[in-house]
């Protein structure tokens, strides 16, 4: 659990755009911090104070940067400080990937007492949860913690890369924007600072390769790790391809040379997404509207909701002057 | 030489054209396939322009369809269609275009019965299903293969 949580920090510490960070408690107490000033604790507090339960994403502009604040859930509060010339939008981007990474994580509650801003702090964490027992994926019969819970989440990963005896090349995978890429063997060596791996990976692909291989989780498509990302599905799925070629993640092998004649960027289709008012939104169309999140075609919509495609369409072409985008994706 | 309007919507879709032609030996596959090809496109179009706000909700008579004629030339084409004929075939409406945009400068020999133009008669059935009138639409006459004019029949199945 710890292991993932600082994994997901670990995230905001290597980003160049990132001043400091403070997992925080729901009462706005800085439980662990990384860089982030102390000054500015007040302001972020009273913040809190202010919304309560009631508090989504907010950003805070601070004569220090921007400052975001999001729940991690009932418990915990992330705050991250960024450079001040950084767009709000990549800002939130950025801060929505750390708690994605952090979503599969069951936090315990803070601990009555403790010592604010301590690193130290999330190995206090890691005995509350393992005191919880039902919180940490793998105890051990001992009751100590399991130092690699990667591994064990990365094994039962696709068979395909998993005899690294066989030399493969990039070339030998086949990544399209729907593969959803597994931790591989070597997916915690890769991301082990002074592993040689690492190095290579950094030689190579700079801090890209890090941050892509943070959102590989085995449930992420390569469109939508490239999209949080603002990255071409391409730029990713060539990463992807070196690292399957190091056994760092899981991917499909390419099979055969009449497959790789059709390796293709995918089908091109527009996805109509609402970005209107809801209020505008007539009964009769929300279930059709609903639908129209950008990740899905007119026939797909159709499909789901078992009505026409032509009844699809009447009622999208209907949102366009609301707010309804058709965004172009490839599949 | 004639003077070409959007000459780069003509020549992506003579493209086409050759594309299907070289891979069927049927004149009526060939006018089908170009159908098809406007009523995929139909959505796109329909969810691209004016058409939706310009038009009533419901149409439900042939003056209705006669105005939904004038309203997809002026999105698409910016004019009027020559001539919309309402009276000369019971059941049908015709649609008339003497400029129409897509075989300008075509001309095709030892092609009878083939409708260069026939990605608009798939356009409009797309756009007509959409408002909700079930129609069949084929191309009667095309300048490509001879004929003074180009025109539609929409046959209406109300």
């Amino acid at each position: 659990m710890t292991t993932d949580l600082e994994r997901a920090l670990s995230k905001l510490r290597f980003d160049d755009q990132v001043l400091g960070y403070s997992l925080m408690t729901k009462d706005g107490r800085p439980f662990v911090s990384f860089s982030f000033p102390d000054e500015l604790f007040p302001r972020v507090r009273d913040s809190i104070s202010l919304y309560k339960s009631d508090l989504r994403l907010m950003t805070i502009d601070t004569e220090k940067g921007l400052v975001v604040l999001s729940p991690v859930d009932t418990n915990w509060i992330l705050t991250v400080l960024y450079v001040p010339e950084l767009q709000l939008g990549l800002a939130i981007a950025k801060t929505k990937n750390v708690l994605r990474l952090l979503e599969g994580i069951e936090l315990p509650p803070p601990p009555d007492e403790f010592e604010e801003s301590v690193e130290g702090n999330l190995q206090v964490l890691e005995t509350i949860a393992i005191n919880a027992a039902s919180t940490s994926p793998v105890p051990s019969s001992n009751g100590q913690p399991v130092d690699v819970p990667v591994t064990a989440a990365a094994s039962p990963a696709v068979t395909a890369a998993s005899a690294p005896i066989i030399e493969r090349s990039p070339e030998d995978f086949a990544v399209q924007p729907s593969t959803i890429p597994k931790r591989g063997e070597t997916y915690t060596t890769a991301l082990t600072l002074d592993s040689d791996l690492h190095k290579e990976m950094k030689k190579n692909h700079r801090n890209f390769g890090f941050d892509v291989l943070m959102l590989v989780d085995g449930k992420l498509t390569v469109e939508r790790i490239a999209d949080s990302m603002f990255q071409s599905n391409e730029r990713v799925a060539e990463l992807l391809m070196w690292a399957a070629s190091k056994g760092i993640v899981n991917v499909p092998l390419e099979t055969g040379t009449v497959k790789k004649k059709e390796a293709t960027l995918g089908r091109f289709v527009k996805c109509p997404k609402y970005e209107g008012p809801p209020a505008k939104v007539k009964p009769e169309h929300k279930r059709i509207i609903n639908a129209c999140d950008g990740t899905q075609t007119t026939d797909a919509i159709a499909e789901l909701l078992g009505v026409t495609h032509a009844k699809v369409i009447q009622t999208v072409a209907l949102y366009r002057k609301h707010g309804l985008k058709m965004i172009g994706r490839t599949v | 030489m004639a003077k070409i309007q959007n000459p780069l919507l003509l020549t992506l879709y003579s493209k086409y054209v050759d594309r299907i032609l070289s891979s069927t030996a049927s004149i009526e596959d060939a006018n089908q396939r170009l159908r098809d090809l406007g009523r995929d496109i139909g959505s796109q179009v329909y969810l691209t322009t004016e058409i939706v706000d310009k038009t009533k909700e419901t149409v439900s008579t042939r003056e209705d369809v006669a105005k939904l004629m004038d309203v997809i030339f002026k999105s698409l084409f910016n004019k009027k269609p020559s001539n919309v004929d309402m009276k000369t075939a019971r059941g049908s409406v015709r649609v008339t275009d003497k400029d129409c945009l897509w075989c300008q400068d075509v001309h095709l020999e030892g092609m009878r019965g083939f409708g260069y133009c026939e990605i608009f008669s798939g356009i409009l059935e797309a756009i007509l299903e959409f408002k909700g009138v079930e129609s069949k639409v084929f191309q009667e006459m095309c300048r490509a293969t001879g004929a003074e004019v180009c025109t539609w029949n929409v046959r209406l199945v109300w």
